[in-house]
């Protein structure tokens, strides 16, 4: 499971931008609150792999990766 | 999908980028502001208000491209406007200006701007009533 976030995107925005590559991610609190506060973060995206998924579906969330840079530019 | 983007259209960037009259007022007459706990977008309005028009009005927060761009229309859209007409502003509006196809999950976004503009126009005047009797 990996949080992270871009700098210049909102996760909402990224996640928005990702559901069009077929790559679904959680975006916002992540019902973790207190510990965004701590972070002193809005908010931010999480990826979760499992055994299931295919390096064709990495490869799209790395796409999508580049086209919310690019649209966000 | 980059510059004839329909959801992320280039006003919308635009205006996240550069806000428009972002900022606070020292001393405001109004001030509201509204948190989504769910998603961490915050937006907040100053507003300075003569003879029942809204003279300058700033906002403040962090959040999505939709909710900032949203803010930083209102902002526009608002000065110089009374609060009567302020307090008209409907949801279609709000969505009309941004003009985009926007999901129920960030419906939220485009809207946090309108609740902070209702919250804070309405408490105004509830204080007008007060200081009336």
């Amino acid at each position: 499971v990996v949080p992270f976030d871009i700098e210049g995107i909102h996760p909402h925005d990224l996640a928005t931008i990702l559901d069009r590559h077929d790559v679904s991610l959680r975006a916002g609190h992540n019902c973790a609150m207190p510990l965004m506060h701590r972070l002193d973060v809005a908010a931010l995206a999480r990826a979760s792999f499992f055994l299931s998924t295919t390096r064709d579906e990495i490869d799209r969330l790395v796409a999508g990766l580049h086209d919310a840079k690019r649209i966000f530019a | 999908m980059a510059a004839d983007d329909q959801f992320y259209r280039e006003f919308i960037l635009d205006h996240y980028k550069n806000p428009r009259n972002f900022g606070r007022i020292d001393g405001p007459d109004i001030t509201h502001e509204e948190y989504n706990p769910l998603c961490g977008d915050l937006v907040g309005m100053d507003f300075r208000i003569a003879d029942g028009v809204i003279e300058d009005v700033r906002f403040h927060g962090r959040g999505c491209a939709i909710s900032q761009a949203s803010a930083s229309l209102m902002t526009e859209r608002l000065k110089g406007m009374s609060l009567e007409e302020a307090r008209r502003i409907s949801k279609d509006d709000v969505l009309d200006e941004l003009g985009i196809d926007i999901s129920p999950a960030r419906l939220k976004c485009a809207l946090l701007t309108l609740k902070v503009l209702k919250v804070g126009a309405y408490g105004l005047a509830g204080e007008e009533e007060e200081e009336d009797e």
